[in-house]
């Protein structure tokens, strides 16, 4: 059994590169539908907290959830294996020196917004995924919006996921060669684009920060009365 | 000659007497500059001053002085081979300075492409990468006809552009992890475009990537540094390519 192919994902700098890139949209899109499943929150208690019962009644999303742990670790390793040896062999002692247009804030940044990431990550399973959820999700959530504290460290993580995306996603077609001169600069758009739309979870827990759904649960008491 | 128009600069420039010894920058005033020198010749007339004074000259790389040998890569002023976009430093002229100016002159600062002395630096890395597949394999014998194998206007035209890499380094230089991947992905793309280098593309993926890795050199973060400062302007597409080719290889080829 030749295994070479295999080993070269690893052993060779592009093979680590394809990777992260193939993980990386892997997670995008993860996000993307999360963002979808956030987005019930406004189709009231019921929806939303049927949606997570179906979620947590179907026998595959543990196996999912296994699955997705396991991208979420191939995306770190292959980070954090690139970056250091980016680290060992990065042109260093320049006394001076200007970069020449092609960084951008979130390429520049992309390794420190991988760890305000992680570290929101972890808050975020701390808080969500391995507490007590007898007061249904709902309640749990959208108690959660109504906190200052909570509402701010998740507006930064989402904001980390934008600056991160901003580079990462044009960066993961590259990586896996897909250029053209034609659909380059669609991919670059695109990217920003799914980068922006990651600011909905921002905007969604700032909603309810601001009591946005009691004006309009008021509204419709009102009508009703 | 009317020299109403010359003026005098200082350049700090890198010292360094050997591959293992200290560096440091050091200062140097050049009087009496022409705005239409080049900056090597300004270089040399600093260095002509040095020796008439007994020092030793600054080591400097040139060869052609017309841009297309990729020898003479310097940092001024913290950019990979000066202020003007896509030129090489021999390229560069004194006009783009002015009286009075302080030049900090450097080598590229590259881990694997160690100082030889002072602005020289040894960049075999990069020969090394070309001679594990930068060729196509031809028997000798007869010159065949230029027009037995059809080549695509287009595709002969990129090969052309990526052909145009003259091996610099400068996209080493400037690359934030030093990665070489511009050069690489231009080396193997100037033979994977034409169908004279088609039959062995898959194995000179392969290999040129790993001579590549073995060079010590950083992955490609994909920012583009690279693009902005090739005095060749080779495209990134390059590295896509490379990428592609690779992965290609790595999946269908028997290798």
């Amino acid at each position: 059994m030749n295994i070479t192919f295999i080993r070269r994902l690893i052993s060779a700098s592009i093979g680590r590169k394809v990777l992260m890139a193939v993980s990386g949209l892997a997670l995008g899109l993860f996000m993307l539908v999360h963002l979808a499943e956030n987005l019930l929150l406004f189709k009231g208690e019921m929806a939303y907290n049927d949606w997570v019962d179906f979620l947590l009644s179907n026998p595959l999303t543990p196996f999912f959830e296994v699955g997705l742990l396991g991208i979420f670790i191939i995306h770190i390793v292959m980070g954090v294996w690139v970056r250091v040896e980016d680290f060992i062999n990065a042109p260093r002692g320049y006394e001076a020196r200007k970069w020449q247009g092609g960084r951008t804030i979130g390429s520049a940044t992309q390794l420190y917004t991988a760890a305000a990431i992680l570290a929101y990550l972890t808050y975020h399973m701390l808080t969500f995924r391995f507490v007590n959820h007898d007061m249904g999700f709902y309640q749990m959530v959208t108690s959660a919006f109504r906190n200052n504290f909570f509402v701010a460290i998740y507006v930064g993580g989402a904001l980390a996921v934008v600056l991160h995306l901003s580079h990462g996603m044009q960066s993961a077609f590259q990586t896996l060669g897909v250029s053209h001169p034609k659909y380059t600069p669609f991919i670059k758009l695109g990217g920003w684009l799914v980068a922006l739309t990651m600011m909905g979870f921002a905007f969604i827990s700032v909603y309810y920060l601001f009591g946005l759904d009691l004006g309009a649960a008021a509204v419709e008491m009102t009508v009703v009365q | 000659m009317n020299n109403s128009k010359h003026f005098n600069v200082t350049i700090r420039v890198w010292r360094q007497s050997g591959p293992d010894e200290q560096g440091r920058m050091v200062p140097y005033e050049v009087k009496d500059i022409s705005p239409d020198m080049s900056f090597l010749e300004m270089i040399d007339v600093l260095n002509e001053n040095l020796i008439k004074k007994n020092e030793q000259p600054i080591t400097v790389e040139s060869d052609c002085r017309e841009g297309i040998c990729g020898c003479c890569g310097l940092v001024v002023n913290g950019e990979v081979h000066g202020p003007d976009e896509h030129s090489t430093v021999c390229q560069l002229h004194m006009r783009r300075f002015k009286d009075g100016d302080i030049i900090t002159v450097e080598p590229w600062r590259v881990r694997s492409f160690p100082i030889i002395k002072d602005l020289a630096v040894d960049r075999s890395a990069l020969d090394r990468i070309i001679q594990a597949g930068g060729y196509i394999s031809v028997n000798t014998g007869a010159a065949p006809d230029a027009n037995s194998i059809p080549v695509n206007k287009d595709n002969a035209e990129e090969a052309m552009d990526s052909a145009a890499c003259i091996g610099c380094g400068a996209c080493v230089a400037a690359c934030p992890n030093g990665a070489a991947m511009l050069f690489t992905g231009a080396k193997i793309s100037q033979l994977a475009l034409l169908p004279q280098g088609e039959p062995e593309k898959q194995t000179r993926a392969l290999n040129m990537v790993a001579a590549m890795d073995c060079e010590k050199f950083g992955n490609c973060s994909n920012e583009y540094e690279c693009e902005a400062v090739c005095p060749k302007d080779i495209k990134v597409s390059n590295i896509a390519r490379m990428n592609r080719e690779f992965m290609l290889a790595n999946l269908f080829s028997k290798h």
